[in-house]
Formats: C-alpha cells, sequence, structure tokens
C-alpha cells in the first residue's frame, strides 16, 4: 500500500492537479445508462436507469484509487465501463495514453465522431487492465481446471507453449498463496477464500498495471477477509500495481486505499486523499456515511446521524443535488432553494480535496453534533 | 489481565499449525465425477439408463440374430403354436415371429427417436445460440419466428408432411425430418435462455476482460454449460418422438406393413384385440418402457448437471 | 454485572444444545455443545462465520429445523419451560406469539402475493381472538412504529413494491405484532445498505427500550455487535468458544479465534499497513479435527490441544473453550499432559451452565 512506484516519480503531496505523465487511467465525464425498455414489442424506449450519469476522475500510476457508495450508486457499472465490460453512454476513457472510448454526450455542440479503440488495440489494452470480481464463485468457469483458468489470458494473447504456459501458471500460484500442485483442480473444490485467490492469480497472469477490483472481498468471511486484503497490499508492492478498488465497507477501503472517490446515485460526491476524507469529510453524504458504520468496540457506541428515507431509484433520481431528498444539512440551512434548482459541480476545496456540495463550507463539528441529535429514533415515545 | 509469563503466538508449537493449504480441500472431485455421483445416487434415473441401455442393445442385437424372421411369413405356423426360445412371444397369423418383430419395431421407432432429437438439438442450439448471443432486435425477431413454430398444430403438420410426401420419399426420412423441424423450438429456448444468462455471467465477462475472442467465448466457455439443458430436453424428447411416430403409424400415416414399427404393430394387434388380446400389449408395454426410460434419465440428468446443485441426500 | 451473571434469570436458557444433520457425505455436526442464555431485556450477540451453526442454533430455539436436520440432544428452556419436547401446536403458539424470528433477506420471509397489511393482520390474528378489522388496524399502527412513513397506504401494498429497508422493516412490525419477550435477529441488516443498517439498529434498539424484550442478534459483523449487545456468545465450527459481556469479549478477549477475529477487521481511523491474519480456512464440517477445532489455525497450538478443551471459566461469567490459563499463560496442565489428565481436568473445568 502506498507503495511509491519506482518507475515514477511520487506525485507531489497535497496536489489534484495530476500532471499527464502520472495518470494511468483517466475517466472524463462517463456517462452510463440502462435503457428500460418496454411498449408491446418491448423495442421503445419508456427510461432509463442513469447508473452512472458524468463522472470524471483519474488514477495516478501506483495508487489505490477507492470508490465507495451503497447500492445503486453506479460503482461497479462504472468499473465495467472503464473496462469496456459495457458499452458506455458517453464519455472518455483513457488508459496510459490509448483511448479506449470517447463518445460525445447527446446534443453535444459541435457534433463529432464517436470514437472506439480498434479491436486489436483494445486486445493490447486488456493485457494491461484486469479486473478481480465479487462473486469467487460465479466468476470462475466452473468446468475449466485451476490451470486453463490462470492460463487463459496469456494463451489468448499468444502464449502457445504449453510447458512455459504451465511455468507462468505455477509461478502465479504461488505469488497468491495457492499449492502449485493443484494446478488441476476445479474452482468448486476451493473454499471462497481460495477461489478468490485463483480470480487475482488469474488478472495477474497478464502482468498488468492496473486492475479494477470490485467489491474483492465482500463475499468473504471475516476471517479470510484479512488474508486477501494483504495479499492484495503485498502485490501492489511487489509489482507496482495500480487499482481501482471497488468496495461498500469503509474500512476495507480506508484500509487499502490512497484516495477515496464517494458515489450517490450515479455522481461522483466527493474525491480526496484517504486521510482527508475519512477525518474531514466535505460533503454532508459522506459524513452520515461515515457516521453510519458501527464500529466494533462497545465503548464508543456512537452516536449517528440517521439519514431519513431510503435511496431513491436512480431511474429517477432527484433534481439539483441527488442527495437534497435525505440531506441533514439542507434541513439545518432551512431548506434553501439552490439545492434543489442546481445541480453541484465537484469543487477544488484545496489540499486535494473535492466535494459536490453548495454548502460544504457549511459543514462544522456544531452541525454534525445538531445533526445527530436530532435524529432521534423513529418511535418518539423510547425511554 | 496478562501476566509475564503470557503465551506468545507461534511460540508453544508451531508444528500444530502447518499445511493448512491441504486441509483447506473442500473435496477431489472434477465437475463430471460430482455430475456421476449426482446421477448415481438418483435411482430413478439410473434405473432409466439401465433401462434404455437394454432397449437399445435390444433393438441393435435381436433384429441382427434374427435376420429376417421379423417379415418372414411361415404359414406353417400360428397364433396356436406353443412359445419356445426361438420364438418366446409367439407367431402371428401370418407366422411371423412376434418377437423378432418386436424387436425390429423398437429399432425402428428408436432410429426415429435418435436421428429426429438430433435434428431438433442442432436446429434448436444454433437457432438458440445466435438468438442469445446477438440480443436485441434480431433476437426478438427469432423468437417471434418461434412462436410461430409453435402456435401451428405440430401433429397436423406432421401428418399433412407424410401424407403428402410420404409415398415419394421413404417415410421414416420424411416422420424424421417433420418431427425435427417441428419440435425445435423448446431447445432454442433453452438455449436462448442459457446464452442471455451466461452472456451476463461473472465468468464469461472475466474471459472478455482477458481478451479472448468472441469465438473463444461461445465455443470455450458458454456452448458447455448451455449444452446441459439441451441434452435434457433431448433425451426428454426421444420419448416425444417415438410417441409421435407411434401415433403417425397408428393412424395409418407412418411406416406402413410390412415394414415393422411400435406404432402399426399397435394397428395390426387392434384386429385381434379379442381373441389375441396379448398382441396389444407387448408393442404397448414396449412403447411404455421407451417412454418411460427417456424421461427418468432426462430428468435424472438435469439435476445431475446443475452446476449449482450441492450435494443432498 | 460480571458477576450477577450466574444468578440472574434467564429468559431463555440453552443447554448442551447438540443439531446435527445426517447428509448424504456423512453427518454435519452443525450445533455441537451450544450453551448460552439470554438474560430478559437483554440483547446477546452471536457472532461467527458462515457455517459456524449460529443460525441453526437460532432456527433450533425456534424449532424449525427440517429433515435432514434434528435436535438430537440438550434442553432449550424459556422462560423455565422445556422447548425441545413441547407438542408442535403448543411450539406453534409460543413461536410468534412469545418468541419472534426475523430473517437477512426480508423478500424471501415475505409471501409475495399478499398486501404487507395483511400478512401482519394475519399473524396477529393467529395469536389471539381480535376480529379483522381490529387486526389491521393493528398492523398499520405496527408499520407506523417501525417507522414506514403513510403507513395507511404502504399496508396494501405487496412485498415487491417496497425498498429492502422497508421490508425489513414490515418484517420487524409482524415480528413485533404480538409484543413477544424474545426476539431472533437472524443477521437482520446484512442485505442491507449502511445509511439503511444505521436506521434499523436505532430502530430496533428504541423497540427493545420502548417493549422491554431480549434480543438474540445473530451476525458476523462485529461492529453491529459491538453496537447493540449487552452480551456476546462466539461460536466456531458447532461451538460456543468464547461467552461474556460485551466490554469483557472486546476488551479483554481470551479465546485465541476471538483474539484473531478482533484484530484482523481493519477498522475506521487505524489504518495498519498489514492486517493481522487468521489462517487456513474454517474447518470442513465433514471433517473435523479431533480435540480443538481451532488448533490448525491457532497460533497458540500446543500438543495439549489435541485434546477437547473445556468450556472454562476465565473470570466469573466470562467463559471460553480453551487450555490456556485464565491469566493468558500457558496452561496449568502443562503444555502436553496425558490424555487421560486432560479428560480429568476438562471435567474439572467445564463449567455446565454458562
Amino acid at each position: 500500500m502506498r507503495a511509491p512506484n519506482t518507475l515514477t516519480q511520487p506525485p507531489a503531496v497535497g496536489s489534484v492537479g495530476v500532471s499527464e505523465a502520472d495518470t494511468l487511467v483517466r475517466v472524463d465525464n462517463l456517462v452510463k445508462h440502462f435503457e428500460i425498455r418496454g411498449g408491446l414489442l418491448g423495442v421503445s424506449n419508456i427510461g432509463a436507469v442513469k447508473a452512472v450519469d458524468g463522472v470524471s476522475f483519474s488514477v495516478k500510476r501506483g495508487e489505490a484509487l477507492g470508490l465507495v457508495g451503497e447500492s445503486g450508486c453506479g460503482k461497479t457499472t462504472l468499473g465495467k465501463v472503464i473496462l469496456r465490460l459495457l458499452p458506455a453512454t458517453s464519455g472518455r476513457v483513457v488508459m496510459d495514453g490509448q483511448v479506449l472510448f470517447d463518445i460525445p454526450a447527446k446534443g453535444e455542440k459541435p457534433q463529432r465522431q464517436a470514437l472506439y479503440a480498434s479491436k486489436e488495440a483494445m486486445k493490447k489494452v486488456r493485457q494491461n487492465m484486469q479486473v478481480v470480481f465479487q462473486d469467487p464463485y460465479a466468476s470462475l468457469n466452473p468446468r475449466m481446471s485451476v490451470g486453463e483458468l490462470v492460463g487463459e489470458g496469456p494463451l489468448v494473447h499468444g502464449m502457445k507453449d504449453k510447458k512455459e504456459r504451465e511455468a507462468l501458471v505455477r509461478d502465479m500460484l504461488n505469488r497468491v498463496g495457492l499449492n502449485q500442485s493443484h494446478i488441476h483442480r476445479y474452482p468448486h473444490e476451493f473454499s471462497g477464500g481460495q477461489r478468490q485467490r485463483i480470480g487475482i492469480a488469474r488478472a495477474l497472469a497478464l502482468h498488468p498495471d492496473f486492475i479494477v477490483c470490485d467489491e474483492p472481498v465482500s463475499a468473504l468471511d471475516v476471517s479470510i477477509q484479512s488474508q486477501v486484503l494483504n495479499l492484495l497490499n503485498d502485490l501492489q508492492v511487489e509489482l507496482g500495481l495500480t487499482y481501482l478498488f471497488i468496495a461498500h465497507n469503509l474500512a476495507v477501503v480506508e484500509h487499502i486505499s490512497d484516495r477515496v472517490g464517494v458515489m450517490y446515485l450515479g455522481k461522483m460526491v466527493e474525491l480526496a486523499n484517504v486521510d482527508d476524507i475519512y477525518a474531514n469529510p466535505r460533503h454532508p453524504y459522506t459524513v452520515a456515511l461515515l457516521s453510519a458504520v458501527p464500529e466494533p468496540d462497545p465503548h464508543r457506541r456512537k452516536k449517528r446521524i440517521i439519514l431519513k428515507g431510503d435511496i431513491p431509484s436512480p431511474a429517477n433520481p432527484p433534481s439539483g443535488c441527488r442527495f437534497h431528498t435525505r440531506c441533514w444539512l439542507r434541513e439545518q440551512l432551512g431548506r434553501p432553494e439552490r439545492c434543489e434548482a442546481e445541480e453541484p459541480e465537484l469543487r477544488d476545496l484545496g489540499g486535494g480535496q473535492q466535494a459536490a456540495c453548495h454548502f460544504t463550507e457549511e459543514i462544522s463539528a456544531t452541525a454534525v453534533g445538531n445533526a445527530v441529535s436530532s435524529s432521534a429514533p423513529v418511535p418518539s415515545s423510547a425511554t | 489481565m496478562a501476566s509475564t509469563e503470557t503465551i506468545r503466538p507461534g511460540e508453544a508449537s508451531p508444528a500444530g499449525a502447518t499445511d493448512f493449504d491441504e486441509v483447506d480441500l473442500v473435496s477431489v472431485q472434477t465437475y463430471w465425477q460430482l455430475v456421476r455421483r449426482r446421477f448415481m445416487r438418483n435411482r430413478t434415473a439410473v434405473f432409466g439408463l439401465v433401462l434404455l441401455s437394454i432397449l437399445v442393445f435390444s433393438a441393435i442385437f435381436f433384429p441382427f440374430i434374427g435376420g429376417d424372421a421379423w417379415h418372414l411369413t411361415d404359414l406353417t405356423r400360428g397364433p396356436t403354436d406353443p412359445i419356445s426360445i426361438t420364438a418366446p412371444l409367439g407367431y402371428d397369423n401370418l407366422g411371423i415371429n412376434i418377437f423378432f418383430r418386436l424387436m425390429k419395431g423398437l429399432q425402428t421407432s428408436l432410429i426415429i427417436g435418435f436421428f429426429a432429437v438430433l435434428i431438433i438439438a442442432g436446429i434448436g442450439t444454433a437457432f438458440g445460440s445466435i438468438s442469445g448471443y446477438v440480443g436485441g432486435k434480431v433476437d426478438n425477431l427469432m423468437m417471434r419466428i418461434v412462436d410461430v413454430v409453435l402456435s401451428l398444430p405440430g401433429f397436423f403438420l406432421i401428418l399433412m408432411l407424410v401424407a403428402f410426401i410420404g409415398s415419394v420419399v421413404s417415410p421414416m426420412v420424411v416422420i424424421i425430418v417433420a418431427i425435427g423441424i417441428t419440435g425445435w423450438t423448446t431447445a432454442a429456448r433453452l438455449v436462448r435462455a442459457e446464452f442471455l444468462r451466461l452472456r451476463e455471467s461473472d465468468f464469461v465477462q472475466a474471459a472478455r476482460a482477458l481478451g479472448a475472442s468472441d469465438s473463444r467465448i461461445i465455443i470455450r466457455h458458454m456452448v458447455p454449460s448451455a449444452m446441459a439443458p439441451v441434452l435434457v430436453a433431448a433425451t426428454l424428447g426421444i420419448a416425444d418422438a417415438v410417441v409421435t411416430e407411434a401415433a403417425l403409424s397408428f393412424l395409418g400415416y407412418g411406416i406402413k406393413p410390412p415394414d415393422a414399427s411400435l406404432g402399426n404393430m399397435l394397428t395390426g394387434a387392434q384386429d385381434y384385440f379379442y381373441r389375441q388380446p396379448l398382441w396389444i400389449y407387448y408393442p404397448g408395454i414396449t412403447l411404455i418402457l421407451v417412454v418411460l426410460a427417456a424421461s427418468f434419465l432426462g430428468d435424472g440428468l438435469r439435476d445431475a448437471l446443475d452446476p449449482r446443485q450441492k450435494l443432498e441426500a | 454485572m460480571t458477576q450477577a451473571r450466574g444468578q440472574q434469570d434467564a429468559l431463555l436458557e440453552v443447554a448442551d444444545l447438540r443439531t446435527h444433520f445426517a447428509t448424504a457425505d456423512g453427518l454435519v455436526k452443525a450445533v455441537d455443545g451450544v450453551s448460552l442464555r439470554i438474560r430478559p431485556r437483554k440483547t446477546l450477540g452471536v457472532v461467527g462465520e458462515s457455517g459456524c451453526g449460529k443460525s441453526i442454533t437460532a432456527l433450533s430455539i425456534m424449532r424449525l429445523i427440517e429433515r435432514p436436520g434434528r435436535i438430537v440432544a440438550g434442553s432449550i428452556k424459556f422462560d423455565g419451560q422445556e422447548l425441545t419436547t413441547l407438542p408442535d401446536d403448543e411450539m406453534r403458539n409460543i413461536r410468534g406469539n412469545q418468541i419472534s424470528m426475523i430473517f437477512q433477506e426480508p423478500m424471501t420471509s415475505l409471501n409475495p402475493v399478499f398486501t404487507c397489511g395483511d400478512q401482519i393482520a394475519e399473524a396477529v390474528a393467529e395469536h389471539s381472538n381480535i376480529p379483522k378489522k381490529a387486526a389491521w388496524d393493528r398492523a398499520v399502527e405496527m408499520l407506523g412504529q417501525v417507522g414506514i412513513p403513510d403507513a395507511k397506504r404502504r399496508a396494501g401494498e405487496h412485498p415487491h413494491q417496497l425498498s429492502g429497508g422497508m421490508r425489513q422493516r414490515v418484517m420487524i412490525a409482524m415480528a413485533l405484532s404480538t409484543d413477544p419477550e424474545l426476539l431472533v435477529a437472524d443477521e437482520p441488516t446484512t442485505a442491507l445498505d449502511v445509511t439503511i443498517q444505521a436506521q434499523i439498529l436505532e430502530l430496533m434498539k428504541a423497540l427493545r427500550e420502548k417493549n422491554g424484550m431480549a434480543i438474540m442478534l445473530i451476525t458476523h459483523d462485529l461492529g453491529v455487535v459491538a453496537e447493540m449487545s449487552d452480551d456476546v456468545a462466539v461460536m466456531y465450527a458447532g461451538k460456543i468458544v468464547e461467552a461474556s459481556d460485551a466490554v469483557t469479549v472486546f476488551d479483554h478477549p481470551h479465546h485465541p479465534y476471538t483474539r484473531g477475529l478482533l484484530a484482523s477487521i481493519p477498522r475506521m481511523g487505524h489504518r495498519q499497513e498489514r492486517l493481522e491474519v487468521i489462517k487456513g480456512v474454517v474447518p470442513n464440517p465433514l471433517n473435523l479435527p479431533s480435540g480443538c477445532l481451532f488448533k490448525r489455525r491457532c497460533p497458540y497450538a500446543m500438543p495439549i490441544c489435541d485434546n477437547q478443551p473445556p468450556l472454562r471459566e476465565i473470570t466469573p461469567g466470562h467463559v471460553s473453550r480453551c487450555w490456556i490459563a485464565p491469566d493468558g499463560g500457558r496452561p496449568e496442565l502443562g503444555e502436553a499432559p496425558t490424555a487421560a489428565e486432560a479428560e480429568s481436568a476438562a471435567q474439572t473445568l467445564t463449567v455446565v451452565n454458562p
């Protein structure tokens, strides 16, 4: 973790402005809408789930960028769109200088053609960016042996020699802490944690620079999670990997990430260095999210900010700031109209911290304290 | 509470905690071993397999050793002749050895069943996989074609085909083709559903992320997973095809005497229903056995092939 | 309260419960000698990883174990009444009336074809002789109590029209509609998002105070346990390995498994370079090691661990299933006693009723 990659210069302390040389992955104004089809023949559009709705950020070489948010915030979709496992609606992703796609937004002026990396270029890029999935049961083909699974990447990228491939597979199994003799076994013979190791070996076999980890430990038992987290950490240090680490568990993200982005309903609401965001969150949603996490310490039963209501549907997100329907800060400020009317931009707050809130300056210890005390438990008749 | 002599991790005996890599293994079976184990544990399925094997063996072996016995008339013999080892079911009124004729009929029925199902599986897999993989509008159109074929009254279509061209081409071929081209819709739907599911599955996405080509993804990852339901549908389809053939022949549109089939043996036997009631039971029971065997086997395969199913009592 | 624990009346007292499953692959001892007690109006958190038997323990208490599972031994006393031998109809009366249960996935426990109001009203009507209209009114009242806005309208909606958090509220409303003395909650917030989880936990706390009920909270999340529980029991491979009040378990864990668990989870605000790990995996229930079930993963393992350790008292009210001495030092017996010595020591050390 936080291993300075020897190939690149360490980023300037506290800088948001990432110079192009440091940037491995750049995401610009990415949009992914899932059309909801309906009508008699099921071909007419009757709406869209706005899973990702205009997200921009970049990942520096050698860092781990954490992405947190609750279900429906679009974090998993975002990862898949970046990997081109799902077609984007619009936006641009650049990986190590290679444009993966550049699709103009609807009604963008002047009009221009959508740009896609060619099939050959894409195949080359795929060697360099890999993915580790959440569910180690579903992401491994049950009909392939460990050797075939881990060796598949090298095979499709031209390593035809069987001996050479087997040597590579054995090396990879070794690296992820699996016994080499398991090479002929099948995924169902392994426990969840071991399968996740196979999934990691599979991604590593192509020697990528960039790995999208999509909830890699959330399906695992508590005692196994730390094993896999340590492995991911060690591999990052050893191999100088860059991670996009997607998870809903805030403690896990804090542990592994250098910077953290918080998503809510398809938008990035806050992005900052990990210590800043956990110590000094600048978006009311981040504040509430951190406050909601129960800590494994009976002495610290804290009062929390209880957000009202449910997460709205991404098919029909609220106007203006998407968080305004549940925002505690807006309540305190007497429901300013601006929250409903105007969508806040991700603003630079200095020190590498960005937040998308019109009133981020109003967040203070007193404000948070008031929010906590006004979060009375639901039946007010409690003792 | 920790005193000075607090025990430290690993100091006592590290030997107690080695080799955890070995104890982790859940089991040591391959996918097919598991399938076999699940299958063998299912008694009806094993019964179906054994029964179908006996039937297939009989349909090959007895016509082979019997030679022409299945259609040779011998007017010196008749229904009153006692049964014997060479004629365990006796002779009919033309002096034909009923057992060998029954075995020949069984052979005809099984051949029709097998090849019809082959056509069904072939068309169904091709149609369903294209529909499911391409998706979108193509899928929509192809599925409407399936709806149209499904809405046709299949049996009467087959009846018509056999009636019109059955006299030109060998009726057996016509029946096979007729059953094949009307019966593929279920297989197509199954394969399509499987492909739609697999297309979004994590392991197909993982293969795509590795840079695997479309053809590799389809052949290596999707088809093997999609074949299980086709195999099941095909096995169950044998029963359907055999019954359809019997019905056609019974109505006089299928295999006609002197050729033997279970269907036309039933037709022939109904004239002697009161004098020789057993004659209707021989082809009838054989037909039931084929249908039962295929159904039991098909159901057993479905349970055994499901990779998500756990081993339970 | 640590020393008072033994004397207090227990609402629920489970002693040496064994629930086994005769599967085709062999006998799975899902629950194998579990003893625990739940004090009136208090919350017992039962923690453990998947397969440790915590859910089966709960289902055994509810007498909802189905074939091939069976309660083979032990006693479950609720309010002084033995549940394991109770006739089915009397058990049905207790279940849902005095003991209610909520599950992890509310969607599968709600009937999709009936409205939420109907389902709660039915639960109410089943256990009390009140007219239909009154039962419906009670349902609406309960939905309001669990914080469902516009309860009257929501009562007429079907489960699929509600979000996950709302469904869990409906489940809680249904469970509480009969005013039970004990609520068994099996991973009630695991399927929910963290801000929704906070709402549900807050709700459960408030209702606990208001209704004066006890809760058996089953979860794998140590954060949720610390937040909610008065007492904590840690389970591993079908057995209780440690139990005490929450503060003791979190501050002075004795069993190496509890220590390992607490050390291995990443905590907010305490960034470390590396996490502590518990090596290996949970043993296969069909192939359990002899002696201590944790010995193959235990950093303290020693020869004595080949003998089944007793569940013994560490301090009053604090029990642990480990040979290590109460002060954390070497076992009193030495590290490699004979099997007979270990056996007799286990006999004398074992506490029957923790």
